[in-house]
């Protein structure tokens, strides 16, 4: 691996470890790209590099999401913390195991990464009035140990099922574990309505661990504010519209919906919510 | 693989604009007439026979004396206010399947373009394409407009004639720009550089034929005109205008009635909203493109 057609680091930081923490701009509820866009802003993240899209991604134009073209992006991050560095991505359309080598490549040459995270949201049929819980999936027993320190749910079970495949970020785990990086993924549950926009509580979750794992000192007052914001928003409509108010009360008593009324409440709420965003 | 510089004007705040051919060629027709209208000088070109393959050999007596690429040339022109760059590309750079540009060399020849367009202080691009609307060739075309950038949006909202993809319906905000006219928004967004695509309706049942739509091209020229601060004189497009519409209205009239009365609702659709009577179905649609084949086919058939 040599820098040049396939990566570009714009600095030449020294590392004599570090924690690099992955997010995929492709997440449920915007969860990863939100806890990068927090971290980055709270912790004064300067960009240290990015993976060309070239054999990646699909180059025969673009896509056009909420109006404004999009262009896949792969760019590492160094937060004022020196031993901390977030990696934000398009997840790949092309040779998948070729890029994730790629970014433990780097992350080993360069980063000297000692910890490798990933995070990422799962769709679950619960209220938003539900506690989120963070989860985690590590590589190794000293992760495993490490995890069980934390409020974290760190022995889950779980088979891919047949009709799915597994994520991007369980492929990067397995490609660290390869290379005897010890890593972890850390998954928070998302309520399905919330999927199409953004959920702030799930966000905090992620970053409190962070916070609290890397000694990051963040302010969370203004994580805090959005959440009250979308908690507010989602009270209203629920007095306005008896309906809403009715699915997520269902919700709320672990009462499932029909395809109808889930489908409607995603309607709602995306309507709702994504006009704040 | 680069580029080559014939001069090297000073510009102020220079705005790039580039295209590519595409459907209807209705941005190429629109931004080389503004090239021609502002009287834009060459400036430079792109090495072209590392992306495409040769078009023409020129044998003389025996002896291969040139072989000749398709053209990727810059122009620029001084406005004294911010002045304009240009970009024309003959065709799209491809790996041998398609018509648009895909892969390595699309990716490349976009990051040349913004080269030489950063080179001289360019730090707004404008590329244009075709829209595929269910309008009737009656109809004044719309122009649809996507920004690299949610900072523009106000900006382009003020654009007359223009929709944004979330005004279009059952777009809900999304879609694809495909070809290096899309590509190249993206790679200036990875540049830190706003760009704008503009792109001219043309209809559904038109947007497959090997013809120009100059009545698209004619709203895009109309948006960029009013973007650039330029004032284009519009004579040339109208006559090409007239010219295309009697053309089609040739073809329109052989079409059978039952297609005719089906393509004559979309005189009705008020704008992206379906409005009565009812918009016609998938399945007339294929009939009609079907209908529509026929005849080019038999016009072709003739030359």
């Amino acid at each position: 691996m040599s820098e040049g057609k396939s990566f570009k680091l714009f600095t030449r930081p020294k590392f004599d470890s570090s924690s690099v923490v992955v997010v995929w701009n492709q997440d449920v509820g915007r969860l990863g790209p939100k806890v990068a866009d927090y971290l980055t802003g709270q912790l004064d993240g300067q960009e240290l590099g990015e993976i060309s899209p070239e054999g990646f991604f699909s180059l025969s134009g673009i896509t056009v999401e909420d109006d404004i073209a999009q262009f896949p992006e792969s760019k590492f991050y160094r937060c004022q913390n020196e031993d901390f560095v977030i990696f934000r991505s398009d997840i790949p359309r092309f040779d998948w195991y070729g890029f994730i080598n790629l970014v433990l490549d780097i992350a080993e040459k360069y980063f000297k990464v000692k910890h490798i995270y990933t995070v990422g949201g799962m769709v679950l049929p619960s209220a938003h009035t539900t506690p989120r819980t963070l989860l985690s999936v590590v590589n190794s027993a000293e992760m495993k140990r490490m995890f069980g320190l934390y409020d974290v749910v760190h022995d889950m079970d779980y088979e891919t099922r047949e009709d799915q495949r597994p994520t991007f970020s369980s492929y990067l785990l397995w490609a660290a574990k390869m290379r005897d990086i010890p890593g972890a993924c850390l998954w928070v549950p998302v309520p399905f309505y919330l999927m199409t926009v953004e959920d702030p509580q799930a966000c905090k979750k992620v970053l409190e661990f962070f916070n609290r794992h890397l000694e990051l000192n963040i302010d969370f007052a203004d994580i805090d504010k959005e959440v009250a914001e979308q908690n507010k928003k989602i009270a209203q409509a629920r007095s306005q519209f008896p309906e809403l108010d009715g699915y997520i009360t269902k919700l709320e008593s672990n009462l499932g919906l029909t395809a109808d009324e889930g489908e409607k409440l995603v309607k709602e709420m995306d309507e709702l919510l994504r006009s704040s965003h | 693989m680069g580029f080559r510089l014939y001069k090297e004007p000073k510009l102020i705040n220079p705005v790039l604009v580039a295209c590519w051919p595409g459907i209807g060629n209705i941005g190429i027709m629109a931004v080389d007439m503004l090239r021609r209208m502002v009287a834009a000088e060459e400036l430079g070109d792109i090495e072209s026979w590392d992306f495409f393959y040769p078009r023409k050999v020129m044998i003389r007596d025996g002896e291969l004396k040139d072989l000749e690429f398709p053209d990727n040339k810059f122009y620029f022109k001084k406005t004294g206010k911010k002045d304009l760059l240009f970009f024309i590309g003959e065709e799209q750079p491809t790996d041998g399947r398609g018509v648009y540009a895909e892969g390595t060399k699309a990716y490349r020849m976009a990051n040349l373009v913004l080269d030489v367009a950063m080179r001289f202080g360019c730090q707004r691009v404008y590329t244009s394409g075709a829209a595929v609307a269910p309008i009737h060739h009656t109809t004044r075309p719309r122009v649809w407009v996507v920004p690299n950038s949610k900072d523009l949006l106000d900006e382009v909202k003020g654009y007359e004639n223009t929709v944004l993809m979330s005004e279009v319906e059952g777009r809900d905000g999304q879609g694809n720009i495909t070809g290096l006219n899309g590509l190249l928004l993206g790679v200036a967004k990875k540049r830190g550089l706003e760009a704008i695509c503009v792109m001219g309706e043309i209809p559904i049942y038109i947007h497959g034929f090997p013809i120009p739509y100059p009545k698209g091209s004619k709203a895009v020229l109309e948006v960029l005109s009013a973007a650039l601060a330029v004032k284009i004189p519009m004579d040339e497009i109208n006559a090409l205008i007239q010219q295309s519409d009697s053309e089609i209205e040739s073809v329109y009239e052989k079409l059978p009635s039952e297609i005719k009365e089906q393509l004559d609702k979309l005189k009705y659709v008020v704008y992206a909203k379906p409005s009565e009577p009812e918009p016609i179905t998938e399945e007339d649609k294929k009939k009609i493109l079907q209908e529509i084949d026929k005849l080019f086919k038999k016009d072709t058939g003739r030359d």
